[in-house]
């Protein structure tokens, strides 16, 4: 065999190899996505929706204070967490342009994004739980929020410096002051990107369970009371999922089918909003 | 432009707000990690540092505890996990690059990106669900009867096949990671100049060439960044392996053995945890694991950064 | 999009705010070993009264903890408290139930109650002398079966748990090595096994695994379908679990209010005894006067009206001179 051919099949063999390795990959994932959309969509009723949850061995029940109760931690978390993200990324992207403080709190957000959520479920029961006396539904938004922040505060930033320089000259040149440009001219430039790095932040901890699990705990009943435990829908899949129950299985399931569909929705709604604004 | 404005007073106050919102970020690792040494000072105080971190015993009827099966249960799920999402990981990057037709790299890139947003808990009830059935019935006999005859590396594959062990907790980790590692690796990859690929072509390389000899050298430092970064994710991941691990603390020796991480220990024990001195060792345990990610998160950064820097130079 | 946004965000505060407290839940979290019954009693009982009783299966060693640090209303233990620790933390206890731990297998060969075990067998079992399912020892007490040979899976509890209280009690009181070896608590240092959370995971991890062997409250054997196997009592009979012989073990029990109603049913020595019965009990803050009033409340209602929901799930209900003993205990500490 010449030199030629030998590289060709080299080259050959590697690229299969790799297009393998890809077809591997990509195959467990749709192997995850088919099964919890096949068992998902088979568990889906409407009293999963309206009913709060029975105890074992009475059917019928649902997950509706789960439902209630994700989606009042995740709007608080966001409350909490999107203005100290926007705001902080502002410092960063335009008072603190190009200092250190800026490029070292900058890099320290970026190691906070990955660090453990459970950690700072522990962290958040030692400062909100154990001083107030009882499992709370805010210590469980602040957990996310926490979570939420650093994510905010590094896509504020990225998408601010995207905003060209000379936008901002443009308008000092009017005698506006900073914070009126900022507000005024950054703001709506970069506007589309921030809300895509929120939305993408709710995304990821609208699925988060670990830092919930010592926080906003679990509640049998609808509870809308942030002061008191309440219930989620992941920590309630891990519940059930753990359980011996067949219906617990079956609303973990369905309960899954949702937080994936709606986790996916943001996430392709934040890439179509990329892809309209920055073509 | 001076960090803060003095000039005009609304100009100053909105300064100071954005100041002292990007200085939450700071307070919170400070405030974590003092925290978190607070309430493991019980721990710290009897345990020490290092005899807290080489003790194997966790017992709670004696009120002994060490790290050391947590940390070493972290330890191999992740490396397991690794071995197996990275080579999977480097072959869709590779493929998206390099190989695959222009009509489909934006749609795999898309569902690459998708299935890295999925929530740890899904991977987590699937692998106990379907996962650890077929790896029962299926994958570990079948390891048993053929690496299992091995005199050595038999010994990995040692006990009874119940789906719920290492083996079982690092495959769902490892495919938690692939997207995430994947979609990092690409990303380097794409910063190789096309010009310096093309040139490589038109001197006669192959595609393979191009991508060994070309590519991975220059984005190097950004994939070694990816991985550092996919292993800190992987050492800090929760809801995957909880699920599948079987909460043991012991030293397994084989990966169908039962063992613990230092998460799942925090997620089954944390609210369960009877005695002062419990609790606090397991604050400690957190301590351990902040510790442990803030370091190799760090080291990940600094990969990527100087990735940077060579590009932008 | 920005409508739609400040109306969730509107709408959800002023939920939050509108309801806040008004009714006030009641916190409760441990014990997962009565968790079937008293979500059960709470759920009739929140149809008859509207309070609604919140009660987390989070295992006994966290209602222990919990209600130590008053981070709930009330705690619940499997495992009675001695005197000493209830003085330390300032707490009161009282049982509210009884049950009995059972030991399920998942042996496709084998069907419920038919498994003969004694307790020097689950002892070896547990403790990893006891390696395959045709070991000696097993097919000694069952010589008709034929048991295959394949190596036994243990599961246990990974939480803090009353039910392991239970069970290792029983093991240290019936067998020597036990005792000195692991001992007993509510979490213990295994020799062998996978550990599953909560009488749930427990139950979960035996159906799921062939070959497998755990330990759970019998309800959650009922539930499932798991297959219980029988048990040599000390009267050295092999025994079924059953309301019965759960009552039976109960009726040997001399409960005091004086020392808290700190007692272990287990190797009672009735003769049809189950040898792993137990009663699960309340922990109370004595100075949480107000939900200390709610509490009782609940279980006053759930003594009257819960007898027969707690015998359907195979609970055995306190006798009624023991449920007088509670009222008075109750008053005595200034509940009422």
């Amino acid at each position: 065999m010449n030199i030629e051919k030998r590289r060709k099949l080299e080259s050959f063999i590697a690229l299969l190899l790799s297009t393998l390795a890809a077809v591997f990959g990509l195959l467990w994932l749709v192997f995850i996505l088919g099964d919890v959309l096949v068992h998902g969509i088979g568990a889906l009723k409407l009293s999963l929706f309206l009913n709060d949850p029975t105890p074992p061995g009475v059917t019928g029940g649902g997950l509706r204070n789960a439902f209630v109760g994700q989606l009042l931690i995740t709007v608080f978390a966001t409350l909490i967490g999107v203005p100290v993200g926007v705001l902080g990324g502002t410092f960063l992207a335009e008072y603190a342009r190009g200092t250190k403080i800026a490029r070292i709190i900058s890099i320290l957000s970026d190691i906070m994004v990955s660090v453990p959520s459970i950690v700072i479920g522990t962290f958040i029961y030692a400062i909100l739980v154990k001083p107030v006396g009882h499992f709370n539904g805010w210590a469980g938004a602040v957990a996310l929020a926490v979570i939420m922040i650093p994510v905010v505060l590094r896509t504020t930033e990225d998408m601010l410096s995207l905003v060209p320089w000379t936008l901002r000259e443009a308008a000092f040149a009017l005698g506006s002051p900073y914070y009126k440009v900022i507000i005024q001219v950054v703001y709506r430039g970069a506007a589309t990107g921030i809300l895509t790095g929120i939305l993408l932040s709710i995304a990821r901890v609208a699925g988060e369970t670990a830092p919930l699990l010592f926080t906003s705990f679990n509640n049998a009943f609808f509870s809308v009371d942030m002061k008191g435990p309440i219930s989620s829908l992941t920590v309630s899949i891990f519940q059930y999922a753990m359980g011996p129950y067949d219906e617990w299985h079956m609303q973990a399931w369905a309960a899954s089918f949702v937080i994936t569909v709606f986790v996916l929705l943001l996430t392709i709604l934040g890439r179509l909003i990329i892809k309209w604004r920055y073509r | 432009m001076p960090i803060l404005q003095k000039k005009n007073p609304v100009d100053f106050s909105f300064s100071l707000i954005t100041a002292l919102a990007s200085f939450t970020v700071v307070l919170l690792i400070g405030g974590i990690l003092a925290v978190l040494v607070r309430e493991s000072s019980l721990s710290i105080q009897k345990f020490g540092i290092i005899k807290f971190l080489v003790s194997t015993d966790w017992n709670p009827v004696t009120e002994s505890f060490g790290a050391a099966t947590t940390v070493y249960g972290t330890f191999v799920t992740t490396v397991i996990a690794l071995v197996i999402a990275i080579p999977a990981a480097l072959g869709i990057a590779i493929f998206i690059t390099e190989i695959s037709p222009n009509f489909l790299k934006g749609p795999i890139g898309i569902a690459i990106e998708l299935l890295a947003a999925i929530p740890s808990i899904i991977y987590g009830m699937w692998g106990l669900f379907t996962l650890a059935p077929i790896m029962a019935k299926y994958v570990e006999p079948a390891l048993q009867k053929s690496i299992g005859k091995l005199p050595v590396a038999g010994m990995l594959f040692q006990g009874t096949p119940m789906g719920i062990d290492l083996l079982t907790a690092s495959v769902i980790l490892s495919i938690m990671i692939i997207p995430f590692t994947a979609s990092i690796s690409r990303d380097a990859f794409n910063l190789t100049p096309a010009v310096v690929k093309e040139s490589a072509y038109a001197i006669g390389a192959t595609k393979w060439e191009v991508v060994k000899n070309v590519v991975i050298p220059y984005s190097k430092l950004g994939v070694f960044g990816g991985i550092a970064l996919s292993l800190g994710r992987a050492l800090g991941e929760t809801m995957a392996v909880a699920f599948v691990l079987g909460n043991k603390h012991e030293i397994a020796t084989s990966l169908l053995d039962a063992a613990a991480t230092i998460t799942v220990t925090l997620a089954n024990e944390f609210t369960e945890a009877d005695t002062d001195m419990y609790l606090s060792s397991l604050f400690y345990l957190a301590l351990v694991l902040f510790v442990l990610s803030f370091i190799v998160l760090a080291i990940a950064k600094f990969f990527l950064l100087k990735a940077e820097r060579k590009y932008s130079r | 999009m920005r409508k739609v946004f400040t109306l969730i965000v509107v709408s959800a505060i002023a939920l939050s705010f509108s309801v806040a407290g008004a009714e006030g839940m009641l916190n409760g979290a441990g014990a997962s070993f009565p968790y079937p019954v008293y979500s059960a009693w709470a759920y009739a009982y929140n149809k008859a009264t509207g309070v609604k009783l919140n009660y987390q299966s989070i295992g006994s060693g966290g209602g222990i903890r919990q209600i130590t640090s008053r981070t709930v209303d009330f705690g619940a233990s499997d495992a009675p408290l001695p005197p000493e620790q209830l003085n330390k933390d300032n707490l009161l206890q009282f049982p509210a139930v009884m049950g009995g731990v059972v030991l399920v297998v998942n042996i496709p060969e084998v069907k419920a109650g038919v498994l003969k075990l004694d307790s020097e067998a689950v002892c070896k079992v547990y403790l990893g002398d006891i390696k395959y399912w045709d070991d000696k020892k097993i097919k000694e007490l069952n010589p008709q079966m034929h048991l295959p040979h394949n190596e036994i899976s243990v599961v246990h509890r990974s939480d803090g748990s009353g039910t392991t209280a239970i069970f290792t009690n029983y093991l240290s009181g019936a067998c020597a090595d036990w005792k000195t070896r692991v001992g007993a608590g509510t979490s213990v240092k295994w020799p062998v096994g996978i550990g599953g959370k909560g009488n749930e995971g427990v139950a979960n991890y035996v159906k799921r695994a062939q070959y497998s062997i755990g330990y759970v409250e019998f309800a959650y054997a009922e539930q499932n379908k798991l297959a219980y196997t029988l048990l040599k009592n000390p009267a050295g009979r092999f025994i079924a679990p059953s309301f019965d012989t759960f009552e039976d073990a109960a009726a040997t029990g001399d409960f005091n209010p004086k020392n808290h109603f700190n007692l272990w049913l287990v190797n009672a020595p009735g003769k049809n005894a189950w040898p792993i019965a137990g009663a699960t009990f309340i922990l109370l803050a004595k100075e949480k006067k107000d939900s200390n009033i709610r509490t009782v409340k609940f279980y006053d209602w759930a003594f009257k009206n819960g007898d027969n929901k707690a015998k359907e799930l195979i609970y055995v209900p306190l006798p009624k001179s023991l449920k007088e003993k509670i009222r008075a205990y109750w008053k005595a500490n200034g509940i009422h």
